[in-house]
């Protein structure tokens, strides 16, 4: 396949604005194939807006993006998974219905593969035991749980993730991270959203975005090593960026 | 478009539903008491057997407006909706899912109205009764789509409710439901032109009162399908890849 050897998301110079309010200012950023890639920045950096560009919820208002070696995202929407920030699920119905409403939506049309693929993912996330249950009888952590099988039980080849361990106790933050390894173990390429450093640690790759831009990429340990202080934290290394980026913006 | 994936989303609304025991129960309780409070109104029964085609109409209208306005805003509000329209499905994938999901509760809503009309309201008809449930259908239809349109441009519970005064109270008064088009004045009959309720209370008064079949009253029938077609197509769902 030509597109295989290409990245898996490659968005060049993307501008978006919501009206008056700028939220992508020329943004770039190229995401290898099988890797999490994270997008790290504070709130209102551009994360979700970019998120949703990427899956095809918004259309970029300038540049333009290559989602699977694909010029627009929709063609590509069967092999993307989306796990939203809101948990979005149907609070009356159970896991197994939801998990399974998804699936067929996103073209599991099988039922005996789908049954299959829904039962193995319920059982990844840990909720076998209350498939059942419905979704409003679940804590918030488990709601987040039914909203990866979600995304995943169609077995997508990119998976994008808006801020998937916000509201996670340590415990679930790391079952989480396991679930991500194994999956980009398995080939899958992850865009995760986040605003933590505990997050931004566990990716292969990072885009430290602020102001709708990317101000830095590259490898935890690249980005690391560009600040000069090679034993500097993530957290740091952020900050070294954007002190950066904004002399350089005083500068011109 | 496939009619697959409109059928998972429409068995997934009718599962919703099935599920929220007080609001099936609502669907059911709600008109029978408003309609008994307002045939019960009526002093005489010559006066309901004229009105009723006409509150038959409005009331179908009314509460499939509700019903459909505010379950589709709670699609948006809890973020199911934008989950929905990243998968591969197209806007008329979802919409023809969700007529399809609440066209069921809104018949049988449809269905009890009339049944308790005619044979406990006593209230007299000339046309067969299959033709005067297969009208309230298709107003239905029309209410349907009118709650989806109207939905898609509100953003919360509260806005939905105040279209309702801006959508439906004009109609109810325009329409004919409570005296003759022809004696309002003229700006007000060609408003009532625009108004889907007019072309319900007429047809609908046709088979009931004067004994008419659906195919003599095909203007209103196709008027109120424009109206529904119109209503989906402006409907403005979060746009882009579909």
């Amino acid at each position: 396949m030509a597109g295989e050897a290409q990245a898996a998301v490659e968005a060049t110079r993307i501008g978006f604005s919501y009206g008056k309010t700028v939220a992508l200012d020329g943004l770039s950023l190229s995401v290898p194939r099988g890797a999490s890639f994270g997008l790290v920045g504070p709130n209102g950096a551009g994360k979700s807006t970019i998120i949703r560009i990427i899956v095809g919820l918004l259309k970029p208002q300038h540049g333009g993006i290559q989602v699977l070696g694909n010029p627009y995202p929709h063609s590509m929407a069967r092999d993307m998974g989306y796990m939203p920030q809101l948990s979005a699920l149907y609070a009356e119905l159970s896991v197994w219905e939801n998990v399974d409403f998804f699936a067929h939506v996103y073209g599991l049309t099988e039922r005996r593969r789908r049954v299959l693929l829904v039962g193995e993912c319920i059982r990844l996330v840990g909720l076998w035991e209350r498939r059942n249950d419905p979704v409003l009888k679940l804590s918030g952590g488990m709601r987040q749980r039914v909203s990866l099988a979600c995304a995943i039980a169609h077995q997508p080849r990119l998976l994008v993730l808006d801020e998937p361990t916000v509201g996670l106790d340590p415990e679930l933050r790391v079952a989480f991270w396991r679930h991500f390894r194994e999956l980009t173990a398995g080939g899958v390429t992850l865009v995760i959203s986040s605003h933590t450093m505990d997050d931004a640690a566990h990716c292969d790759r990072l885009a430290f975005l602020r102001d709708g831009k990317v101000v830095a990429e590259g490898s935890p340990a690249e980005l690391v090593g560009a600040t000069g202080s090679p034993g500097a934290t993530l957290e740091e290394t952020f900050l070294y960026f954007l002190r950066r980026e904004a002399g350089a913006s005083d500068v011109k | 478009m496939t009619l697959n994936r409109s059928l998972a989303i429409a068995t997934r609304i009718i599962r919703q539903f099935l599920r929220d025991r007080r609001t099936m129960g609502m669907i059911v309780f709600v008109p029978l008491l408003v309609m008994t409070l307002v045939g019960l109104s009526f002093p005489e029964d010559g006066i309901l057997d004229y009105v009723a085609p006409a509150l038959l109409a409005a009331m179908a209208l009314f509460f499939v407006f509700i019903l459909t306005g505010v379950s589709f805003l709670r699609e948006r509000s809890q973020g199911t909706l934008e989950r929905l329209m990243a998968a591969p499905v197209s806007r008329a994938e979802i919409m023809v899912g969700y007529l399809l999901g609440f066209i069921l509760f809104a018949a049988v809503q449809a269905l009890i109205i009339l049944l308790y009309t005619i044979f406990v309201l006593k209230v007299h008809y000339a046309g067969s009764l299959w033709q005067i449930f297969v009208f309230q259908l298709i107003i239905t239809v029309v209410a349907l789509n009118l709650g989806l349109f109207v939905s898609t441009y509100a953003r919360n519970e509260l806005q939905v409710i105040q279209f309702i005064p801006l959508v439906l109270v004009p109609q109810f008064f325009l329409s004919g439901l409570l005296w003759p088009v022809e004696q309002m004045n003229r700006f007000l009959q060609h408003l009532s032109k625009v108004m889907p309720l007019t072309y319900s209370v007429d047809g609908l008064r046709k088979i009931m009162l004067e004994g008419k079949t659906l195919g003599d009253v095909w203007v209103d029938l196709a008027v109120l399908a424009v109206f529904a077609v119109s209503m989906t197509m402006l409907a403005r769902l979060p746009q882009f890849h579909i």
